[in-house]
């Protein structure tokens, strides 16, 4: 799937992957796909909450080798 | 007649039971008879749910996790300040062991006899701010709007302050701050971090 912007949050601890991938969006214009690595299982749970109180579209959340990768489109 | 318990509510009691005594004597101080006997059950029933020891205190820590601090509210209702967040961030922390002292208790036992698993679990929750006071710290600098200042070793204070002021309000409760509530205390500690890191003149 295609995405305009990539965040490697890799080995960060929520919240920080959240923050900086809320200011990420910030720089995107509604309708563009951030796509986001993070390493803290936390943050599936954290990035669902995040766009559901945001408005922005979580496209998809996956896991592979041990990392955790999500696509969020801008509202 | 007594009731008998569905293998779920008996995993859940030896859990319960188990994450008490773990809490008072620490993961050595504690044998699987103690805890049979407290939950009143063979240990051939424990064995059932649990393979060893180690395996029921994984599943305690399992359940703490489970009730994970989430840090996203203090995030999106903000608009990214560092000590906003910061103090949001903690308030979240300090009212999870409010509520689950037991597991502080756990981590001081853990400090000294920890399994790599238990340490790793409990050095997992602080950094969450200490990744966060790193990152945001290094960012400042950067923009030229803190002096420079060694940012690991400004996340270790934070830590400590935090640490004791759980050891003070929590664990062992002195008349010194009794009338203090910690949620004050909270604040002002965080207040004189941000001093001491000349962020708040």
């Amino acid at each position: 799937m295609s995405f305009d912007a990539e965040l490697d949050a890799k080995g960060l601890n929520c919240p920080l992957p959240i923050l900086r991938a809320k200011k990420s969006l910030g720089e995107l214009t509604s309708g563009q796909v951030l796509k986001i690595i993070a390493t803290d299982p936390g943050s599936v749970k954290d990035f669902e909450a995040f766009c559901k109180q945001t408005g922005n579209e979580l496209m998809s959340s996956a896991e592979a080798g041990g990392a955790f990768e999500f696509l969020i489109k801008k509202s | 007649m007594v009731k008998r318990l569905s293998a779920e509510q008996r995993r859940a009691t030896i859990i319960e039971v188990a994450k008490r005594l773990f809490a008072q004597n620490g993961f050595h101080g504690v044998s699987i008879d103690e805890i049979v006997n407290q939950v009143g059950v063979s240990p051939s029933i424990l064995y059932r749910h649990f393979d060893s020891k180690e395996k029921l205190y994984e599943a305690v820590l399992q359940e703490f996790s489970c009730t994970r601090e989430s840090y996203v509210e203090t995030i999106v209702d903000d608009d990214i300040g560092f000590e906003t967040v910061l103090r949001g961030m903690t308030r979240v922390f300090i009212s999870s062991i409010v509520n689950h002292p037991d597991l502080m208790k756990m981590e001081m036992h853990s400090q000294l006899e920890g399994s790599t698993a238990s340490r790793e679990f409990f050095l997992n929750r602080w950094k969450s701010f200490t990744d966060y006071i790193e990152y945001n710290l290094t960012e400042l600098q950067a923009q030229g709007k803190i002096e420079s200042i060694n940012v690991k070793a400004a996340g270790l204070i934070y830590q400590g302050i935090i640490r004791e002021l759980l050891l003070t309000k929590c664990l062992e409760p002195t008349d010194r701050f009794s009338e203090t509530s910690i949620d004050d205390l909270v604040d002002e500690l965080i207040t004189l971090f941000l001093r001491m890191i000349n962020i708040k003149k």
